[in-house]
């Protein structure tokens, strides 16, 4: 073979890099948007089998658990797409009341429809039944948008669209996960991380009167070195938030209680390298949500001037919603001691105290 | 016994139940039942004979062997 007279090994080298560069330049955007695409397309599967399975498993847990009468795969089909649509918020003044009437409706109707089904004999299957619900329309809802910034990416073939999706597709489907591994203890009436705060006050609760105080709400009162307690936690063994705003509010005004401090217990969201059932105090109301009961709580507070002191326990969003870990569970015995010691510190003998633990009461009865 | 992934996929999570005497204080951990939860009624003691209550459910995780 004759070589190209002046077209030595080197020079073809430098043509091949120009023309590399050339392309890159030109198409590099093209290139990646193929990837982010192919990348989004994988992610879009593992959400679509993901979404599947957790409404088979919410079809399946009313067929086998809750015996629904008629197959309830139609009316599951359209509570996945139900939505709760959240008031306007230009004039501000009164949001809160709004927002809480809107999801006080929501959650009635789920209960509801969910007692259509599974008959309201047995609650704790009915609170399972609703959570496996919610599950399901979370992830349902997340694949819908997920498909949809895909479909719009892909069809207006827009890089940056793409791209940011691409870029938070690991931490959509670490939450995705999440919620799909909680269906797991959920079924069979396990605590979650969530329920810490319960966990800790249903101590406090065991063998005493119990009242309705709010929706789904239960307190006790009981005593401690000299102080009432007011002790107040969602009903259980049910999958139950409660209503602690409500609760707290009645509390404050008429059961005509003054407390001499507020003392929530509840689970946080650790941040990365911080480690599992690690306790953290201080002030202010600990609560999670959409902020309703948060503000309920603050309100009722800051009206009586009574301190809100917090504590709580570390744990990752899939520690909080899947069956409660060892290093949570034994945190249980440290929050004791620092709530006595709270207790002890901040009030004096004939005080009294208001002890809320706050979360999911799933498998914690009182 | 009730088992879940755990967190790394590799991680096996075992349920238990602990049962508390709340004379004694002694503590039995055993495999979670459908039907536990914490306040519950468990087994007699094996110490002092007195009616347990379950106090915590919880998992631990178990590497797989080999």
């Amino acid at each position: 073979m004759q070589a190209i007279p002046g077209l030595d090994s080197t020079t073809l080298l430098s043509l091949f890099w120009i023309g590399f560069i050339v392309i890159t330049f030109f198409y590099q955007t093209r290139l990646q948007s193929y990837l982010a695409l192919n990348d989004i397309s994988r992610g879009l599967s593992k959400l679509k089998v993901m979404k599947d399975k957790a409404r088979k498993e919410a079809i399946d847990y009313l067929v086998n658990v809750g015996k629904a009468s008629n197959d309830p795969t139609q009316r599951v089909d359209q509570f996945l797409d139900y939505v709760t649509i959240m008031p306007v918020d230009m004039d501000p003044a009164g949001i809160v009341g709004k927002i809480d009437h809107v999801v006080t409706t929501s959650n009635d109707r789920v209960r509801a429809e969910v007692g259509a089904l599974v008959g309201q004999n047995n609650p704790v299957t009915v609170s399972i039944s609703e959570n496996l619900l919610e599950v399901a329309t979370s992830l349902n809802q997340i694949h819908k948008i997920v498909r949809h910034y895909y479909l719009l990416g892909k069809k207006t073939n827009s890089y940056f669209t793409l791209v940011q999706l691409q870029m938070l597709m690991p931490m959509i489907i670490q939450e995705a996960d999440a919620l799909l591994n909680a269906v797991d203890s959920f079924k069979v009436g396990q605590p979650v991380g969530d329920g810490i705060g319960p966990v800790v006050v249903s101590k406090y609760m065991a063998g005493k009167e119990k009242r309705v105080v709010a929706k789904d709400t239960v307190m006790a009162i009981t005593e401690y070195k000299g102080r009432k307690l007011y002790v107040l936690k969602a009903d259980g063994p049910m999958a139950y938030v409660g209503q602690p705003g409500v609760a707290i509010q009645k509390i404050l005004g008429e059961m005509g209680a003054k407390p001499s401090a507020i003392i929530m217990i509840d689970a946080a969201l650790k941040l990365e390298g911080e480690k599992t059932g690690e306790i953290a105090e201080g002030v202010g109301a600990a609560i999670g949500g959409i902020g309703v009961e948060k503000f309920q709580i603050e309100e009722a507070a800051t009206k009586e001037k009574v301190p809100l002191y917090a504590i709580l326990v570390k744990q990752s969003i899939l520690e909080a919603i899947t069956v409660m870990r060892k290093e949570i569970a034994e945190a249980a015995d440290k929050v004791n001691q620092v709530l006595n010691r709270l207790i002890e510190e901040k009030t004096k003998e004939g005080d009294e105290v208001l002890v809320a633990g706050i979360g999911n009461t799933l498998g914690v009865a009182q | 016994m009730s088992s879940v992934p755990g967190p790394d996929k590799k991680t096996k999570l075992l349920v238990y139940t602990i049962e508390e005497c709340p004379v004694c204080g002694q503590k039995t951990k055993r495999a979670f039942a459908v039907g536990d939860y914490v306040t519950k009624d468990g087994a007699k003691c094996s110490k002092c004979s007195n009616q347990t209550r379950i106090s915590l459910v919880y998992a631990e995780g178990t590497k797989p062997s080999g």
